[in-house]
């Protein structure tokens, strides 16, 4: 019962994500209808665009927050006794959060934009799923990294609300060095489409970007796999 | 059932630092048996029962518990299979509902027994439907006893059981531990409260500032520790009192009052031999021994 | 039964609850025949470990006053020796009411007697000399 007893720790924020970004996206996307022409296809793809922006960042704010928790946050609310004198491996207490966490990732990525796809739908817009499916692909694909660095630092930072300060800190700080020092690395631009707009269509063209997302779900594998040997090594 | 030593550890030590918190136990508990661990506040209680459970890693020494290795992180989760333990703290999980923290606990280990659970439930009368965020300090309580009570492990360890419980708890908490021991679980539980480990427990082990000062059966000390006072005409003469198992002499004026942990007979008929004008033997109470070892140390 | 077990006094329970039930079994409040209570059963009444009663029980036996049956129980068996015990017991108690007596004519007050009868009672086997 470790997927449900990690499932009742991160519900509630899960469900706040949720909600939020599917309003929004539903509200800016129904909204924006109103100014576009239907027959203006390029507009309706940049929308689109424009959305993921958006999304892109919600949804690496929300998994970072659904990253948080773990053993070692038990262990300042006072609960790591209980959780660790289960005949449970912590490896397997740390795979279950993590599987956890990923399932709620796809989630928060796929409901918006199946929302998306159809509030446009009803306005008529010419949205090809095609083109929504690669979305959430490079977001979830390539975004994935950031849920494992938030299970990292969620492993080795304590203090309640260090973490989570510690973990939104490194997301503004790879912004910045992703935009200023690893351009040819740009995660960012990566989960944001932004490597493969077509300035012209607006369409995302070209593959599919599966070499640059197997890198980033193996960078994300691998801090996942630290943070295994992390919490292996820790004292509670 | 087992036969051999449940709990055995050779040179446990463990520092944080320069502080040794445990120095080179050498704890046996028996199977069967009630089986006490007194000591202060910060004696290291709670961290050798951590590092039998996995929770800390020992700086030096080995131990087993149910004779797998504590130090082995396989070995040491196959063995918390058969093992039922509450923290000092009680701790549960306050976004669960009292039914939800049955049910989890239940699911882990296959000698839950869910009659046993159901009547302790119903006895403690506990709200199934609230969350334990929002239970009174008893209720959490008994809610924590009962996740290990509803078992029906090889091993019980319990760190402070009583604390939290009214006068009615705490007579319930002794009479599960017996009902426990009488099945076949052996009972390793830590205490302050002397009085309750007086009554139930059959060993005692006494640890202070990380090292084990005492580990006997309760009746060998019940048989062998002795108050012995006396009463000199002249000034007591302290110096021939110091024979073996005589661990404090106080004497005022007159008076000499010898504690021994042993050999009590040799004092008497030393005091004998010294013309003491009175002699009069006295047993000593589990309090009492505790108090005097702890602070002879 | 009522048996009352006392941790303080620097008596072993088991032994405690040994000479109760043997005190039960020469008043008669035990008679030949009777069952005692299961070892967990007892234990849990009286609050105190199993193996306490387990001892006692066990060493009654030994000594032949209790029949400890498998899975039915145990039994007071009070023979023919034991109740010989109890007139030894009665007499004993003449000869202590004696002492007793000749010791408050002496000016002794009951609870110095007492103590004295106590602190001699803790070496049942030991010989300490005499001033």
């Amino acid at each position: 019962m470790l997927w449900y007893k990690a499932w009742l720790e991160t519900r509630s924020r899960f469900l706040t994500c949720l909600a939020t970004l599917t309003i929004f996206c539903a509200v800016f996307v129904g909204h924006a209808q109103e100014l576009i022409r239907p027959e203006w296809t390029a507009d309706c793809n940049r929308l689109l665009f424009v959305t993921q922006q958006f999304v892109v960042i919600m949804w690496i704010l929300g998994v970072v927050l659904l990253g948080m928790g773990g053993i070692v946050r038990e262990k300042a609310i006072g609960t790591s006794s209980l959780t660790l004198s289960l005949p449970v491996s912590r490896a397997r207490l740390l795979g279950v959060r993590a599987g956890v966490g990923v399932l709620e990732a796809i989630a928060l990525g796929v409901v918006p934009w199946t929302t998306i796809f159809l509030v446009s739908s009803l306005a008529r817009m010419p949205v090809l799923i095609s083109q929504v499916g690669f979305y959430v692909l490079l977001l979830v694909g390539g975004g994935l990294a950031y849920f494992a660095m938030a299970v990292l630092v969620s492993s080795l930072v304590e203090g309640e609300y260090t973490a989570p300060a510690v973990a939104f800190g490194v997301v503004l700080l790879t912004a910045i060095a992703f935009d200023a020092w690893l351009r040819p690395f740009n995660l960012w631009r990566l989960v944001t489409g932004d490597y493969y707009i077509d300035r012209h269509t607006y369409l995302l063209s070209g593959h599919f970007p599966w070499l640059g997302t197997f890198a980033s779900l193996s960078v994300a594998g691998l801090m996942l796999l630290a943070s295994v040997k992390v919490i292996q090594s820790r004292e509670f | 059932m087992t036969n051999t030593t449940v709990i055995l550890t050779r040179d446990l030590a463990k520092s944080y630092g320069s502080v040794a918190a445990v120095h080179g136990l050498n704890l046996s508990v028996e199977p069967n048996r009630i089986t006490a661990f007194l000591g202060q506040n910060g004696a290291g209680k709670s961290t050798t029962i951590k590092m039998l459970l996995g929770m800390v890693r020992p700086s030096c020494g080995e131990g087993t518990v149910l004779g797998k290795r504590i130090t082995d992180a396989e070995e040491n989760c196959q063995m918390r299979r058969k093992v039922a333990y509450v923290a000092e703290n009680k701790p549960l999980y306050g976004y669960m509902t009292v039914e939800q923290t049955i049910r989890f606990a239940s699911s882990f280990y296959p000698d839950w027994r869910a009659d046993v659970a159901r009547r302790l439930f119903n006895e403690y009368k506990l709200p199934p439907q609230q969350k334990v965020q929002s239970l009174s300090k008893g209720m959490r309580t008994k809610l924590a006893l009962l996740l290990a009570f509803a078992r029906h492990p090889e091993l019980l360890i319990l760190d402070e059981p009583s604390e939290g419980l009214d006068p009615v708890g705490i007579e319930h908490l002794l009479q599960t531990l017996v009902a426990q021991s009488a099945e076949g679980v052996t009972i390793f539980f830590s205490s302050h409260q002397i009085a309750e480990v007086e009554r139930v427990a059959d060993h005692v082990c006494i640890l202070d500032n990380g090292r084990l000062l005492v580990n006997a059966s309760l009746d060998q000390l019940r048989q062998s520790y002795r108050r012995i006072d006396l009463v000199f005409a002249s000034a007591p003469p302290e110096r021939e009192f110091r024979i073996t198992g005589v661990e404090k002499i106080q004497t005022k004026g007159h008076q000499m009052s010898v504690f021994a942990s042993r050999n009590a007979e040799a004092v008497i008929e030393r005091a004998h031999d010294l013309d003491a004008v009175s002699v009069e033997v006295a047993p000593v109470g589990l309090r009492e021994i505790f108090l005097e070892t702890v602070k002879e140390n | 039964m009522f048996f009352k077990l006392s941790p303080t006094t620097g008596q072993p329970l088991y032994l405690q609850l040994m000479q109760q039930i043997r005190h039960a079994t020469e008043t008669g409040a035990l008679q030949d025949g009777d069952q005692l209570p299961g070892i967990r059963t007892l234990a849990e009444e009286l609050v105190v470990s199993p193996n306490t009663v387990a001892k006692a029980y066990s060493e009654l036996e030994h000594d032949g006053l209790l029949e400890l049956r498998q899975g039915s129980g145990a039994f007071v068996c009070v023979e023919r020796r034991t109740r010989s015990m109890a007139d030894h017991v009665q007499a004993a108690r003449r000869r202590i009411r004696d002492l007793i007596e000749r010791l408050r004519e002496e000016g002794l007050l009951d609870e110095e007697i007492k103590r004295a009868f106590e602190a001699e009672l803790l070496y049942p086997a030991e010989t300490v000399r005499k001033r």
